[in-house]
């Protein structure tokens, strides 16, 4: 039913509204057994821009974030983030050149205090080499004060620095949402990648996630792409909307037109054909 | 004869200096291998169940290169370290990229296989006869303490005092470091990785490189037990190295408490009392079923441990369960 429009808009080179593009991916493919999981998904991301991801479930849309994060091993196609290719670079090294994602179901360090888990993700700390221990104390204690600074700061913008000290297998569900968030904003991204970030949290916390979105990506240039069910946060607070089903990206663009696309209403929106 | 108690406990030997030196000893040993496997288990979250085996690589390594190359005892040691380093290194590159259950697996068949070919390479390792006569330099030291244990006023000191002495300052040191690397950035990227290995990847960290380095030190600190064991014996044997000694240094760490350093020599310790203090327990059966009955008693007391103290003496409880 919908195979027709799928491959018009998913070959074509896809404007990002006028921004410089921060991330391509460039007919990206997965399979698991006879199962392609991402089959082809072509799309980009420009920068600054607070792009949606959505798709039926079983679209491949978290298979994708793996994918692009180093989580998972591609059967082909390309990626670029920053016009460098990062297809096959493990997780550690995407996070340290400033792609860092969160995860659908929370990874809270449980047992580690809520400080740690922040302060855990700041980049640059020479102390997490052994070498650097014994021989530059200094400079890992110094870094060491600036991450627990810059760390109370974030929790404080999330309302957790009440719970600093608490460990973070304790937090609601709610409040482990928002430290994943907290916990990678340590750690510096330029392009966060954010897989339901809302799902799970009361409408006062999502709202003050939003904001916090529209903030960073306002005052720091930061760049989002996020998975997002609820279509009243996906037109409404995104300036571009990516549709993908099975595997594929079928629709591209602004939250008006990507509503009226009739292959998206077909494959998701509208549901009863 | 017959209306005494069927259980009595003799105190000829309890008070003995010379047997609790010697208990000690194997306390102290134990604490320094055991503490290796904090660092896995309490602090990485890998089941390294091959510590004997590193242990037999670091003593062996010793004892050989002291009799067959005739390297210093004090040269001989840090190479058999190395040695041991070497290979936690090559073990831990393929088998750390398995899931806990197969690393475990895969580290109890290291162990065997060290065991087993210090048993077979005859020309090596002297087979079942062991090797002996590597003792020579640590008698010299051992004779130094002796005399300062004299000037202090003990006018006949026990044989074995100096080397109780000189594990336990061993052990003390090295519990110390490691709890104080633990309260590090470095530590703290253990726990991360501990506690989820995906999510201290997506924050920038390199989880392998962690879980090969917590398994290399590991290794290091099975090295130096190796040395005290050999020490304590004169000699060393293959059968001293089979994986009831992983599995005994399992147990006093689960006494002592998960991710607590300073629980591992007080559960070493309980755990060597509690063991060598049975003894003296007599029993209207034979010896051999008392040896037996010694560690249904111990296993007795660690599944009561476990029902009602799950974390151990020392443990943080918050730290067993959040984990899950």
């Amino acid at each position: 039913m919908n195979d027709a429009p799928a491959t018009a808009t998913a070959t074509t080179p896809v404007p990002s509204g006028g921004r410089k593009a921060i991330f391509q991916a460039n007919g990206v493919v997965k399979r698991f057994g006879g199962i392609r999981a991402v089959d082809g998904a072509t799309m980009q991301v420009g920068e600054g821009s607070i792009t949606a991801l959505i798709g039926p479930n079983g679209a491949g849309k978290t298979t994708f974030f793996n994918l692009i994060t180093g989580f998972y091993r591609p059967d082909g196609g390309t990626a670029t983030f920053r016009g460098e290719r990062i297809l096959g670079h493990p997780p550690y090294a995407l996070a340290r050149m400033g792609m860092v994602r969160t995860f659908q179901i929370t990874k809270a360090l449980a047992a580690m205090p809520v400080i740690d888990n922040m302060m855990l993700a700041g980049p640059d700390q020479p102390g997490e080499h052994l070498g650097n221990l014994v021989f530059r104390p200094r400079s890992w204690r110094q870094r060491e004060s600036e991450l627990r600074e810059e760390a109370m700061e974030l929790l404080d913008v999330f309302n957790l620095t009440k719970l600093a000290d608490s460990y973070a297998g304790t937090l609601s569900g709610g409040q482990r949402k928002l430290l994943e968030l907290a916990r990678a904003l340590m750690a510096r991204p330029r392009f966060l990648l954010l897989d339901e970030p809302m799902a799970g949290i009361n409408p006062t916390l999502g709202r003050r996630l939003l904001d916090h979105m529209q903030r960073l990506r306002r005052e720091d240039g930061v760049t989002f792409l996020f998975v997002e069910h609820d279509m009243e946060v996906v037109m409404n607070h995104s300036d571009r909307v990516v549709v993908m089903a099975q595997g594929r990206v079928i629709a591209e663009g602004e939250p008006d037109e990507v509503r009226r696309d009739q292959s998206v209403i077909d494959a998701y929106l509208g549901g009863s054909a | 004869m017959t209306e005494a108690l069927p259980v009595a406990v003799s105190f000829d030997a309890f008070t003995s200096i010379g047997f609790w030196t010697s208990v000690g000893i194997i306390a102290g040993t134990f604490t320094i291998f055991t503490l290796g496997l904090q660092l896995n288990v309490g602090f990485t979250g890998i089941f390294n169940f091959g510590q004997a085996g590193f242990m037999a690589i670091g003593a062996y390594s010793m004892a050989i290169f002291v009799t067959d190359t005739g390297l210093s005892f004090w040269v001989a040691m840090p190479l058999a370290i190395l040695v041991t380093m070497a290979f936690a290194l090559v073990v831990g590159l393929p088998s750390l990229r398995l899931r806990a259950d197969y690393l475990a697996i895969s580290t109890i068949a290291f162990s065997e296989a060290v065991r087993l070919t210090a048993l077979n390479a005859r020309d090596l390792t002297g087979g079942a006869q062991g090797i002996f006569g590597f003792t020579d330099a640590w008698e010299s030291v051992s004779d130094t303490i002796e005399g300062w244990l004299v000037s202090l006023g003990w006018s006949d000191p026990e044989r074995l005092f100096p080397l109780f002495i000189v594990v336990w300052v061993v052990a003390l040191l090295l519990t110390f470091v490691l709890s104080r690397a633990q309260r590090t950035p470095w530590g703290r990227v253990l726990r991360a990785v501990r506690e989820d290995e995906d999510a201290a990847r997506a924050l920038g960290k390199n989880a392998f490189s962690y879980k090969i380095q917590s398994l290399v030190i590991a290794a290091g600190l099975g090295a130096i037990a190796g040395f005290f064991l050999a020490l304590n014996l004169s000699f060393i044997v293959p059968d001293e190295f089979a994986p009831t000694f992983t599995f005994l240094g399992y147990s006093m760490l689960v006494l002592g408490g998960l991710a607590n350093y300073w629980g591992v020599a007080i559960g070493a310790l309980i755990f060597e009392v509690i063991l060598e203090g049975l003894r003296f327990v007599e029993l209207p059966i034979s010896d051999v079923k008392i040896a037996a009955l010694r560690f249904v008693i111990l296993g007795l007391a660690l599944i009561l441990l476990m029902a009602f103290r799950p974390q151990g003496m020392f443990g943080k409880k918050e730290e067993m369960v959040l984990g899950e």
